[in-house]
């Protein structure tokens, strides 16, 4: 069977508009959370978020194309071909059916329905965009890439809330491993900052009202902690089977080694207290990777900062790697990145990739006073440079859907 | 005060993403100026919204099958009392 590799990574995030500056701010553990500055935000009870700033999406496709998109879709494009140029990845005609894109979102193109319903109400139906249906339907992150790059296998779509993400790695290694694809494009996107959301966020007491102090915001773990940002941006990976990257000498950044998902089967919004359905797919993760706890050396944590999620992840970890939950160094992107909803665990898993790649573990900042319910090793305020063999990212979503993807040190 | 060349040529501009000076009476929208089916029907929202304030009328669907060229707008235009 063969294996499914990292050879090119692409970021556009609030810490960083590449995979490099992400990966350098993140070290460094500076936050991407400010005043909202979007829009007018100053009658909602939260006006911060973690915004991509600096974002030009005639950058990277001409700008009718841009036109025709979302901005999900925009930042899903970019990042794929900010990954495409970084693992030199270039496609002859007859490799192009065997090329698939894996892009999953929590809502695709949901703010643009808000706008088009003004439209709708204000101008009437003969106003309305011929455009409205091609921007905002979801699948179109996963199309404009194929489009863009000349993807001419399956192109997917995983839409499971804040764990979506993870699913689309899922989906990239059984591509590779069944021998369905050899190159898939694979990541999360979300870009979907308006007031609606966030109101209604808000009331559901999911976001920090830190206001007056963005950057300090957001702190999982933190006995403080009271929910999390709301965060935009995107992550694609180029994952690749290690027959063709090993004959084209492809850097190798890791191998994904496998992954595992669950669902809690419980609660449209609160995790299982116990943890157990989230233990459930880091141990099939494991399983699936054919690895012991003892493997894993990092992982990316779900770490929203919202009062059920820290614990209830804390427990799941203890759950599913027994006495090693002890051992192994955990962090929250998070901290610094925001929450990127759909893109959220292709966040994780990029931290995962390059935590490998650098044997460096990044912070999670504002950690500042523990919870003592969450006691383990959430690698506080600064990085830790230790060898890190393995490294897991975790994500769960609304609904109870729960994912685990693990990336090692690739080795031939 | 703009012509209703110089706006039609705006509105052309700004929605199909392609230089003033391709944007000439004889310009075909598909042959030249590379729309699709989509993108005429943008067109014609945007000509409508852009002329709204002075003249109310709506660019249906057998009157934009007639419009293949700048000309052609600048012509429909023109029996709703713009020139």
């Amino acid at each position: 069977m063969t294996r499914a590799l990292v050879t090119g990574l692409g970021a556009i995030t609030p810490i960083g508009l590449t995979a490099h500056d992400f990966w350098e701010n993140l070290v460094t553990g500076t936050s991407g959370v400010t005043t909202i500055t979007r829009f007018d935000a100053t009658n909602l009870p939260v006006t911060i978020a973690a915004e991509v700033k600096g974002f030009e999406a005639s950058n990277y496709m001409d700008s009718k194309a841009a036109r025709r998109m979302a901005r999900f879709a925009q930042f899903a494009v970019a990042a794929a071909h900010l990954a495409a140029e970084d693992a030199h990845l270039t496609l002859k005609d007859e490799e192009r059916r065997r090329a698939a894109s894996a892009v999953a979102t929590g809502s695709g193109g949901a703010i643009d329905t808000m706008d088009e319903q003004m439209v709708l109400i204000e101008k009437g139906p003969a106003r309305v965009s011929p455009f409205y249906i091609p921007v905002m339907a979801p699948n179109m992150g996963a199309c404009q890439v194929s489009m863009h790059l000349g993807l001419r296998g399956p192109a997917l779509t995983s839409v499971a809330a804040c764990a979506s993400g993870l699913y689309s790695y899922m989906e990239a290694k059984q591509l590779i491993t069944s021998g369905r694809a050899d190159v898939v494009l694979a990541g999360g996107t979300e870009a979907a900052l308006h007031p609606l959301p966030i109101a209604a966020l808000a009331n559901m007491r999911a976001l920090s009202r830190r206001n007056h102090e963005p950057t300090r915001a957001s702190r999982p773990f933190d006995r403080d902690r009271e929910g999390f940002v709301f965060g935009e941006g995107a992550v694609i990976m180029v994952i690749e089977s290690e027959e063709r990257a090993l004959a084209r000498k492809a850097k190798v950044y890791a191998e994904l080694a496998g992954g595992g998902l669950s669902c809690d089967a419980s609660h449209i919004t609160a995790p299982l207290e116990d943890g157990s359905g989230a233990a459930d797919a880091i141990a099939e993760a494991l399983r699936d990777s054919g690895m012991e706890p003892e493997d894993l050396d990092y992982i990316a944590a779900h770490g929203t900062g919202t009062p059920l999620n820290d614990v209830s992840e804390t427990r799941a970890v203890k759950a599913a790697l027994g006495e090693h939950a002890y051992n192994v160094a955990l962090s929250s992107p998070k901290s610094m990145v925001g929450h990127l909803l759909g893109g959220a665990g292709a966040v994780g898993a990029l931290a995962a990739v390059l935590a490998v790649h650098h044997d460096t573990v990044p912070p999670t900042i504002n950690l500042e006073n523990p919870d003592p319910d969450c006691d383990l090793d959430y690698t506080a305020l600064k990085s830790a440079s230790r060898q890190v063999r393995a490294a897991g990212a975790n994500g769960f979503g609304f609904g109870g859907q729960n994912g685990c993807v693990i990336f090692r040190k690739y080795k031939a | 005060m703009a012509t209703v060349f110089e706006r039609v040529s705006a509105v052309v501009v700004r929605q199909l993403k392609v230089g003033a000076e391709e944007v000439t009476p004889e310009a075909n929208l598909i042959d030249d100026l590379r729309a699709d089916s989509l993108d005429i029907v943008d067109l014609t929202i945007a000509i409508e919204e852009e002329f709204s304030a002075e003249a109310d009328f709506e660019i249906r669907d057998e009157d934009a099958e007639n419009i293949h060229t700048i000309q052609d707008i600048l012509d429909f235009l023109a029996t709703q009392g713009l020139s």
